[in-house]
């Protein structure tokens, strides 16, 4: 996780030499970014399309945002952007509901080179792919990237409050799931 | 999640070797030297509306102004006396009958029938406004 000082000083390099400045922005960020995207996605080759687009719409918008704190939870905030408009966009060319997406993400975890997990991984990535979209997203921000719920309320743009409820019930769905297994 | 916990830090998620350099570079080539033609099309977007409307009104002006030289016979344009507004109001108003302009202002003046009211209206009217009813009989 990046800290606020580290953003500090991407920004204040951004503002003298914007070139350079993003250049270290995508140093910095890339690989936690492209682990948010990849959970929601699963497929390593959507995840690294995600994550391209990422920092193409940050570049765009870069000298919109200079003036403004985080830069964190802005670029995972544009991550998360683009990882549900490439999930919407594979329920459209599949025929898979939009219930079963968890299902077909799931199918598509066992069938990737790019995934090495053991019996118990599986389970738990299977277990998170049922959650509903919304869910899924709080949980991984919360379990795996540590993020506090202030910064995650900046980034899903939902209060603190039901940030806790949606993580609770999901730690509830998740645990149901792997004791039912 | 006791169930999870085992299992927590391990990443079972694989990337090709060197992919972060690799994407790394695509990203920074993809948008490097972009940024100034996406901020000048960008300041292009903001002000078209605004340059819209100069342009309108520069296009009304030059209407006007041609014209005024196309229809009215030379030189006439020179006899159009120059007055200032304040110079132009005050004459208008005194042009005009201040009794003309309360008539014209007047609501009731263009209704065709004047509504009649009783005494006995006025009088429940006023007590409805809590008047005091000596200062009613003092009025009618």
């Amino acid at each position: 996780m990046s800290t606020p000082d580290q953003d500090k000083d991407l920004i204040q390099l951004l503002k003298k030499d914007v070139n350079k400045g993003f250049r270290l922005v995508v140093e910095t960020y890339s690989s936690k970014l492209y682990w948010h995207i990849r959970r929601l996605v699963i497929l390593h080759e959507d995840a690294d399309d995600a994550l391209q687009n990422t920092f193409i719409n940050a570049w765009k918008n870069i000298r919109g945002f200079r003036n403004e704190s985080s830069l964190y939870t802005w670029l995972y905030a544009i991550a998360t952007n683009e990882s549900l408009t490439l999930i919407n966009k594979r329920k459209r060319n599949t025929t898979t509901s939009l219930e079963d997406i968890g299902s077909y993400l799931a199918n598509s975890i066992e069938g990737s080179t790019w995934f090495d997990g053991d019996e118990a991984q599986t389970r738990l990535q299977n277990a998170i792919l049922q959650l509903p979209e919304k869910q899924r997203i709080v949980f991984n921000l919360k379990y795996f990237d540590k993020m506090t719920y202030e910064d995650m309320s900046k980034v899903l743009k939902t209060s603190e409050g039901a940030l806790k409820a949606s993580y609770h019930h999901a730690v509830n769905k998740i645990e149901k799931y792997l004791e039912g297994d | 999640m006791k169930k999870t916990d085992k299992i927590m830090g391990i990443n079972p998620f694989k990337v090709p070797d060197n992919y972060f350099e690799d994407v790394n570079r695509k990203i920074i080539s993809a948008t490097a030297g972009t940024v100034n033609e996406t901020n000048k099309l960008g300041l292009f977007i903001r002000l078209r509306p605004y340059l819209a409307i100069a342009a309108s009104v520069a296009v009304l002006v030059l209407l006007s102004y041609t014209a005024v030289k196309i229809f009215l016979p030379a030189g006439e344009t020179e006899f159009i006396p120059e007055i200032s507004m304040q110079e132009f109001s005050e004459s208008y108003l005194n042009d005009i009958d201040i009794l003309t302009l309360e008539e014209i202002t007047d609501p009731l003046f263009f209704s065709e029938e004047m509504p009649e009211v009783s005494k006995s209206e006025i009088i429940d009217y006023l007590l409805l406004e809590n008047i005091d009813i000596n200062e009613i009989y003092e009025l009618l």
